[in-house]
C-alpha cells in the first residue's frame, strides 16, 4: 500500500502493563473488550493520516527479547518511536520507568520520540499511580504523556498518532536524517521513487528535510 | 479498504454473540464457501480470519469445545488452502492470516490446545511456504510469525518443530536465510529467534544445528561482518571532514550489535556450538581481517624501525595468500590429483587484493571484540597471538598459530576472510535433503594429505559424528599437514624468505610482487620450525636478560625484543602522539579492553603489567592460572601457553610504561596535540602498568608521576587568573570529572572518535573527545589534565585526596537544620516569586552560604534554614523600578564528587526588603560574601598549583599571598583565620549551630509582641543555646543601643563609617559590619512605627 512515510515504533515497559494490547487495540480496533477477554499481539501495522500524508505505523512489541543485550540495544536503534508503557494499577511498574528510559536513552539514536503512556486507565479503582505523577515524570524527562486504556480504547489512537505527529514535525524540521533507515523512518516506494521529479507537493517536505541534514 | 466493514455474511444468520461456537461454526462455513480467494471475497474471508483468532482466544480462556471444533474441522488447513493461491490480493488475505496465527499462538494459555494446534504438522508447512516475501508488510508479519513461535519453544514444543528423523527444522532454517535481510527489524527478528532456538537445550536438535547449519550459518554471518567491516572502513578512509558522521554512527552501532549478538549466543554455554562459531570467527575474520590488518597497512607502515618488518608482511601475504589458494583449489576440485592442479592454477591467477581495513580500524574493532566479548578461547587466543606471536608466525604460516590456540584443534576452516563457497540458502537447502554427506561448504572433497596432526583434533569429536555427519573434520588441518610433510630444516627456510626479502627489495611499494607468490609458492613457507627449535631461537635472545639493567638499557632491550612481536609492537607504536593521538586513542582502547577482559588468562598479562624480573618468579608458579581457570580448562587444554610461552617470557612493561608517560608528558604541553580521554585513558593504563600484580607502584614510578604532576600544574598555572570564570571553569571541570569517570565501552560505542582528531565544537564531538578550540577550552584542557595527573600522583602513592572538592560539603547548613540565630546578622524580607508566591523569610549569610530561614516555633532566637545557596555563584541584580528590591539567583552549593549539578538554580527570586537601605545592606552583604568566598577559592587553587610567583612563597600554604589585600572591614570583621576556625569550631553541632559574625537582628516585620519576648529573652537564649557561653558577647539589647548611637551620624555613605564602628566595638565576634550597624541604627524609628499600626 503506498505511503509518504513508514515509521518504525517500539513498546517498552515491564510485563503485563498492557504492550500488546494497547498494540492490538491500535492495529485491530475491532477486538472489543468482551467476557474479560485479553487479547495482544506482538507486532502490527496500520496506516494513519497525518497533514493529509499516509504514514504507515509499523509497531514492534519488544516482549520477551529481554534475556539478550543484543536484541533490546538493536530494537531501540532500529526505531523512530518508543512507547513507555506503565500500569497505572501497579506502582512499581511507574518505579521501573526510569531504568527504561535510561536503556532507551542510551541505545536509541538521539531523535527518537518516546511517549510515556499510563495504561489501563479503566481500572481507577484500582489505581496506584496519579495521574499527575505520570505527569511530572514525562515533564522531568521531556517526554509526552497520556493516560491510555486498551480496553476501552480511550487515547490508544492519540498516543499512537500524536507520537507520529512529533516524528513528522521532526522529519519537517530536518531533524531526522529520512535517507537513513537505521533511524526507523522510511520513505515510501513512490514516494523515492518520484523523487524530486513528480513528487511535488507531497515530496517537498520529504526533500527539504532531506537537504538540511 | 483493508479493514473494510463490508459484511455481507449477516444475511446468513449471523449469530448475535460474537465469542461462541456457533460463531466458530459460521465462520468455518463461510471458510468453506470461499474456498477461492478472488476480488469480491477477499474482504470477507479477512474477516472472517479476524473473528476466528478472536473467538479462538476466547475458547482457550473460556470454552474448550470452541477450540476441539477448530481441530475437529482441521481449520488450519483452510488457512494454507488460502495461502496457497496466487491471485490478485493473497497478500492482502496473506497478512491477515498470518496475523490471526501470531494472535493464536501469542495468546493461547492452555498447553494442550498448543499442542493441539502444532501437531498435525501445518504450522511447518505454513513455514516453509514460499510467501510474496518482496512484500515487506508480508514479510514482516512473516518473520514475526516465526519469532512469535520462537518464544514459544521448550524442550517439548521443539519436537513439533525439528523432527529428529528427516532431520529437518523448518521454523530454524527458513529463519535464518533472512539473517541478513536489508529490513534492521527482520534481522533482529531472526536473531532472537535463532538464540531462543538456541537455548532451548535440547541436545538432538543441536546436534542437528551444529552439524547441518553451524557451519554455513556462522560462515555467512562472519562473512557479513566482514563486508560491513570492509564498508565501515572505506567510510573512515572517505571521511577526513566529518561528512558521514551518522553514517559512521550506524555502522559502528551495527558492528557493536553483531558482537553483541555472537557474544549472547557464546553466553548460551552451548560447547559445540561454541566452538564452531569460535573457529569461525578466529579463522574467518578476527585473525585474518582484524589483526592481520594491524601491519599490513602499507601507507601507515614504518619503513625503517625494523629489517623485518616489510618482509615479514610480505611473507605473510604471500603464505595466506597460499593458504587460501590451496583452500579454494580443493573446494573448486573433489579428486585430489585435480585438486594440485587447480591449486596451481589458483596460484597462477592469483592477484586478487587480500582484503584488509586500516590500522586505525583494526585497533578500534578488536577493542570491542575485547570488550565485548568474553568467551575465553576467542579472546585468549586472539591476546595471544597479539601479544605473544613472533616472528615465527610469518614464518610458519598463520594456520599454525591458530590451530595452537584453538580448542581441540578443529581448524576445519581456512584462515582467510573470503566469502563462502555456498550462499546460506544453498548450503541450507543441501541440509534439508536428507544425505548426510552434507559438510561445510569449504570442504567438499575426501581428505588427501597425510594425517598424523589430525588425529588430534578428530579425539575430541563424537565418534559417530566424525564418521558419518563430518567427514570434513579430516580435513582439518590439512594446511598444517602440508606444512608438516614437507618440514625441511631451519636454514632452508630462512633462506627462501631471505630470497624472498631481497625480491621484495627491487618493488619496495607493491604490497604483493608477483615474485612474492613464486617463492612463497615453495614449500619452505610451509614449513614449521619445531618447538625445539622455536624454544632455541628464543633462549639466545633472552639469554642477556638475566642481570639487573638499568631503566635504560631494560627499554633499550625490550625494544630490540618487541621487534619480534610484530603486532605488539604496532600496538606499542601507535601510542606515539608526536604527531596527533589519532592512533593512539585506539591502541589505548585495546591495552585497556585486552587488559580488563575476563577471559583473557592473567598470565599473559604479565607480559605487559609485570616487570621483567616479576615475570621470571611468576613463571616459576606453573599452576597459578591454571588453577583458577578451571572451568575454561577444557580449552586451553590445547593451549602451548604453559610450557611454551613461559620459558620465553619477555617483559615489554617498562617499554609500554615510558610510552604512557611520554603521552602524558605531551598532554602537559601548551599546544598539546593529545585530546583529554587519551589522556585520561592513557593515565589510567599507567597506573596499572606501574602497580604491576602487586598493586604497589615503585618508587621510580612515583618519583616520575610527582615529576608528571609538576608539569601539569605549570600547564595550569598558565592560566590561573583572579577573574571570575577561572574558579567557576576549575569547579565545573573538577564535577564533571568526577561525575563522569572514563568508560571505555561507550567511548568505544562513539563513532565520532574514528575520525581524525578535530578541533571545532561545530563537529558536536564531545569536549575530551577533540582538541580545544580557543583560549578558554585551552584553559579547561590544561585544568583537566592537572586533574587527572595529579590523581594519578595520589592513587600511585596512595594518599588520600585532602584538598578537592574546594568546598568541603561536610560543614554545610542543610536545609532543615535548626540554626541558633541569636546574635546574627538576619535582614527581614519577602521574597516573591514569578508564579507571584510570596514568603517571608530572614537572609543570613555566613562565610560561603546564604541562607534563608524561618523563625523556629519551638526555640526564640533560633531559626530553620529553608533554603541554602551557595554565595560563590549568587547573582545580584538590582530593581531598577523599586530600590526596595534585589533580584536574587540562587544555586546549590556545589557539593563537588556527590553528583549534584553545579549551578542548579535553588531560586530565581525578587526579594523586598523593608526599605533601600535595607535592600542596599543586604546588596552589600551578599556581594562581598560572594566576593570573599571565591577569593578563598581562588586561593586553595593557587595552592594546588603550587602558584608561587605573586606573594610571598614561603608563606604561600597558611597565608594567603594571592589574596589582594581586603578591604579595612573585611580584615578586621575575619581577621585571617581565626574567624574561619571560630566558625567550624560552633558548626560542629550539625542540627543546630549559631551563625556566626551576624549581629544584629532585625525584626521590624514581627509583631512586637515577638519582638519584645525577643528582647527580653536574648541574652538567656544565647547563653543556653551557644555551644559554649561567651558572656563576653555583647547582648542585642547592647547592639541595638550602639548601633542606634552610631546611626545618629546621619551619613549614608558606608565607607566612612565603618572605622567608626568597628573601632567602637571591642570584641571581635561582636563586631558589627559597616553594614549592620548602618542598617542598625536605621530600625528604630520605622520599628516603632509599626509597632505604633499593629
Amino acid at each position: 500500500m503506498a505511503y509518504a512515510y513508514l515509521f518504525k515504533y517500539i513498546i517498552i515497559g515491564d510485563t503485563g502493563v498492557g504492550k500488546s494490547c494497547l498494540l492490538l487495540q491500535f492495529t485491530d480496533k475491532r477486538f472489543q473488550p468482551v467476557h474479560d477477554l485479553t487479547i495482544g499481539v506482538e507486532f502490527g501495522a496500520r496506516m494513519i493520516t497525518i497533514d493529509g500524508k499516509q504514514i504507515k505505523l509499523q509497531i514492534w512489541d519488544t516482549a520477551g527479547q529481554e534475556a539478550f543485550r543484543s536484541i533490546t540495544r538493536s530494537y531501540y536503534r532500529g526505531a523512530a518511536g518508543a512507547l513507555l508503557v506503565y500500569d497505572i494499577t501497579r506502582r512499581d511498574t511507574f518505579n521501573h520507568l526510569t531504568t527504561w528510559l535510561e536503556d532507551a536513552r542510551q541505545h536509541s539514536n538521539s531523535n527518537m520520540v518516546i511517549m510515556l503512556i499510563g495504561n489501563k486507565s479503566d481500572l481507577e479503582s484500582r489505581r496506584e499511580v496519579k495521574k499527575e505523577e505520570g505527569e511530572a515524570f514525562a515533564r522531568e524527562h521531556g517526554l509526552v504523556f497520556m493516560e491510555t486504556s486498551a480496553k476501552t480504547a480511550a487515547n490508544v489512537e492519540e498516543a499512537f498518532i500524536n507520537t507520529a505527529k512529533e516524528i513528522y514535525e521532526k522529519i519537517q524540521e530536518g531533524v531526522f536524517d529520512i535517507n537513513n533507515e537505521a533511524n526507523g523512518i522510511k520513505i515510501g516506494p513512490q514516494h523515492s521513487a518520484a523523487g524530486g521529479a513528480a513528487a511535488g507537493g507531497a515530496g517537498a517536505g520529504g526533500a527539504a528535510g532531506g537537504g538540511c541534514c | 479498504m483493508f479493514r473494510s466493514r463490508s459484511w455481507f455474511g449477516a444475511a446468513w444468520g449471523r449469530p448475535k454473540n460474537p465469542h461462541s461456537l456457533e460463531r466458530l461454526k459460521y465462520l468455518h462455513n463461510i471458510l468453506c464457501k470461499n474456498t477461492t480467494v478472488s476480488e469480491s471475497n477477499r474482504g470477507t474471508l479477512v474477516e472472517s480470519l479476524r473473528c476466528i483468532a478472536e473467538i479462538l482466544i476466547w475458547g482457550d480462556q473460556n470454552d474448550s469445545s470452541v477450540f476441539d471444533f477448530f481441530l475437529e474441522k482441521n481449520m488450519l488447513s483452510y488457512f494454507l488452502r488460502i495461502m496457497r493461491q496466487k491471485c490478485g490480493g493473497s497478500s492482502y488475505v496473506c497478512v491477515q492470516l498470518l496475523q490471526t496465527l501470531n494472535i493464536l499462538f501469542e495468546n493461547i494459555r492452555n498447553e494442550t490446545s498448543l499442542y493441539y494446534l502444532l501437531s498435525n504438522n501445518h504450522v511447518n508447512s505454513i513455514i516453509v511456504h514460499k510467501f510474496d516475501f518482496s512484500d515487506e508488510e508480508v514479510m514482516a508479519y512473516y518473520i514475526s510469525f516465526l519469532k512469535t513461535l520462537s518464544l514459544k519453544l521448550n524442550n517439548h514444543t521443539i519436537h513439533f518443530f525439528y523432527n529428529e528423523h528427516t532431520k529437518d527444522f523448518p521454523l530454524y532454517t527458513e529463519a535464518i536465510k533472512f539473517f541478513n535481510h536489508n529490513e534492521s527489524m527482520v534481522r533482529i527478528a531472526v536473531r532472537t529467534l535463532t538464540l531462543n532456538v538456541y537455548r532451548v537445550q535440547d541436545a538432538s536438535m543441536l546436534r542437528f544445528i551444529r552439524d547441518r547449519t553451524a557451519a554455513p550459518y556462522f560462515s555467512n554471518l562472519v562473512w557479513f561482518i566482514g563486508k560491513h567491516i570492509l564498508e565501515l572502513d572505506a567510510c573512515v578512509r572517505n571521511d577526513a571532514d566529518h561528512q558521514s558522521q551518522q553514517k559512521l554512527d550506524d555502522l559502528v552501532a551495527e558492528h557493536l550489535d553483531h558482537l553483541h549478538y555472537i557474544n549472547d549466543i557464546l553466553c548460551l554455554n552451548i560447547p559445540d556450538l561454541n566452538d564452531v562459531l569460535t573457529e569461525h570467527l578466529l579463522h574467518k575474520l578476527l585473525v585474518p581481517l582484524y589483526i592481520y590488518s594491524l601491519t599490513s597497512d602499507p601507507a601507515k607502515r614504518p619503513v625503517t624501525s625494523s629489517p623485518y618488518n616489510r618482509d615479514h608482511i610480505q611473507s605473510i601475504e604471500a603464505i595466506t595468500r597460499n593458504l587460501e589458494a590451496i583452500l579454494k583449489g580443493k573446494n573448486a576440485e573433489v579428486s585430489p590429483t585435480r585438486m594440485t592442479f587447480a591449486r596451481q592454477q589458483r596460484l597462477d591467477s592469483e592477484d586478487e587484493v587480500k582484503p584488509s581495513v586500516s590500522c586505525v580500524v583494526a585497533l578500534f574493532l578488536l577493542s570491542q571484540v575485547f570488550l565485548i566479548i568474553t568467551h575465553g578461547p576467542i579472546v585468549h587466543a586472539l591476546a595471544w597471538i597479539i601479544i605473544q606471536s613472533d616472528l615465527s608466525v610469518f614464518e610458519d604460516g598463520a594456520t599454525k598459530i591458530l590451530e595452537m590456540y584453538i580448542s581441540n584443534a578443529k581448524s576445519n576452516v581456512k584462515l582467510e576472510f573470503s566469502k563462502p563457497q555456498l550462499s546460506l540458502e544453498k548450503a541450507l537447502e543441501s541440509t534439508s535433503g536428507h544425505e548426510r554427506d552434507y559438510t561445510t561448504p569449504e570442504y567438499g572433497g575426501p581428505k588427501t594429505f597425510g594425517s598424523e596432526d589430525t588425529d588430534q583434533s578428530s579425539c575430541d569429536l563424537d565418534p559417530e559424528l566424525v564418521s558419518t555427519s563430518l567427514p570434513s573434520t579430516s580435513h582439518i588441518s590439512e594446511s598444517s599437514s602440508i606444512a608438516h610433510d614437507s618440514t625441511e630444516d631451519l636454514v632452508t627456510q630462512m633462506h627462501s624468505i631471505k630470497s624472498d626479502i631481497t625480491v621484495k627489495e627491487n618493488m619496495p611499494d607493491s604490497p604483493l610482487p608477483d615474485s612474492g607468490i613464486e617463492s612463497s609458492s615453495s614449500k619452505a613457507e610451509f614449513n614449521n620450525i619445531t618447538d625445539e627449535e622455536k624454544q632455541k631461537l628464543l633462549a639466545v635472545s633472552s639469554q642477556a636478560s638475566t642481570e639487573k639493567m638499568s631503566l635504560e638499557s631494560i627499554i633499550e632491550k625490550e625494544i630490540k625484543e618487541i621487534e619480534k612481536r610484530p603486532f605488539l609492537k604496532t600496538i606499542l607504536d601507535s601510542l606515539d602522539c608526536s604527531e596527533n593521538d589519532y592512533k593512539a586513542l585506539f591502541a589505548l582502547c585495546l591495552l585497556f579492553a585486552l587488559i580488563n577482559n575476563k577471559g583473557v588468562n592473567t598470565e599473559l598479562l604479565d607480559t605487559l603489567l609485570c616487570p621483567e624480573t616479576e615475570g621470571s618468579t611468576v613463571s616459576n608458579v606453573p599452576s597459578s592460572t591454571s588453577q583458577s581457570d578451571a572451568t575454561s580448562s577444557d580449552s586451553k587444554e590445547g593451549t602451548p601457553t604453559p610450557t611454551h610461552s613461559r620459558k620465553s617470557m619477555h617483559s615489554f612493561n617498562a617499554l609500554l610504561i615510558s610510552k604512557l608517560i611520554a603521552i602524558a608528558h605531551l598532554s602537559c604541553k601548551p599546544a598539546s596535540k593529545v585530546r583529554l580521554v587519551t589522556l585520561e585513558l592513557s593515565v589510567t593504563l599507567v597506573r596499572i602498568a606501574m602497580q604491576g600484580a602487586t598493586g604497589v607502584a615503585g618508587a621510580r614510578h612515583i618519583v616520575s608521576a610527582d615529576n608528571l604532576r609538576g608539569r601539569a600544574a605549570a600547564l595550569a598555572r598558565n592560566f590561573y587568573k583572579c577573574d571570575d570564570i577561572f574558579l567557576d571553569m576549575f569547579e565545573d571541570e573538577y564535577c564533571e570529572m568526577s561525575k563522569r569517570p572514563l568508560n571505555v565501552e561507550w567511548l568505544c560505542m562513539d563513532a565520532a572518535i574514528l575520525l581524525p582528531p578535530t578541533r571545532t565544537p561545530m563537529s558536536g564531538i564531545a569536549f575530551a573527545k577533540r582538541l580545544p578550540s580557543g583560549e578558554m577550552e585551552r584553559a579547561r584542557r590544561a585544568i583537566r589534565t592537572f586533574f587527572l595527573i595529579r590523581d594519578l600522583y595520589l592513587k600511585l602513592t596512595g594518599k588520600p585526596e585532602t584538598q578537592l572538592p574546594l568546598t568541603n560539603p561536610a560543614p554545610f547548613v542543610q536545609v532543615g537544620d535548626i540554626l541558633d540565630l541569636n546574635d546574627s546578622d538576619l535582614i527581614s524580607c519577602d521574597i516573591i516569586q514569578k508564579d507571584g508566591t510570596c514568603h517571608h523569610r530572614f537572609l543570613a549569610v555566613d562565610n560561603i552560604q546564604i541562607i534563608l530561614v524561618e523563625p523556629d516555633k519551638q526555640k526564640l532566637g533560633w531559626g530553620v534554614a529553608k533554603l541554602v545557596g551557595s554565595l560563590q555563584d549568587l547573582e545580584i541584580q538590582g530593581d531598577k523600578e523599586d530600590p526596595r528590591c534585589l533580584h536574587l539567583t540562587i544555586h546549590k552549593p556545589r557539593v563537588g564528587a556527590s553528583g549534584a549539578l553545579p549551578r542548579t538554580v535553588l531560586l530565581r527570586a525578587k526579594f523586598k526588603f523593608d526599605d533601600h537601605i535595607r535592600s542596599m545592606a543586604a546588596k552589600q552583604r551578599l556581594t562581598k560574601g560572594r566576593t570573599k568566598s571565591r577569593q578563598k577559592k581562588m586561593q586553595q587553587i593557587g595552592r594546588l598549583l603550587e602558584v608561587s610567583g605573586m606573594a610571598a612563597p614561603a608563606l604561600a600554604p597558611r597565608h594567603r599571598p594571592l589574596f589582594t589585600r581586603p578591604a579595612g572591614l573585611t580584615a578586621i570583621r575575619r581577621s585571617t583565620g581565626a574567624d574561619g576556625d571560630d566558625t567550624e569550631r560552633r558548626l560542629r553541632r550539625p542540627s543546630a549551630h549559631m551563625l556566626k559574625d551576624g549581629i544584629v537582628v532585625y525584626r521590624e516585620r514581627t509583631t512586637s509582641r515577638e519582638s519584645s519576648i525577643s528582647r527580653s529573652s536574648s541574652t538567656h537564649g544565647l547563653r543556653e543555646g551557644s555551644p559554649r557561653s561567651r558572656s563576653e558577647e555583647i547582648p542585642l539589647e547592647d547592639i541595638r543601643r550602639n548601633a542606634a548611637s552610631s546611626s545618629s551620624t546621619p551619613t549614608v555613605s558606608i565607607p566612612q563609617s565603618q572605622p567608626s564602628t568597628s573601632s567602637a566595638l571591642q570584641k571581635p565576634s561582636a563586631i558589627s559590619s559597616e553594614e549592620t550597624s548602618f542598617i542598625s541604627g536605621e530600625p528604630r524609628p520605622k520599628r516603632k512605627g509599626l509597632v505604633e499600626t499593629i
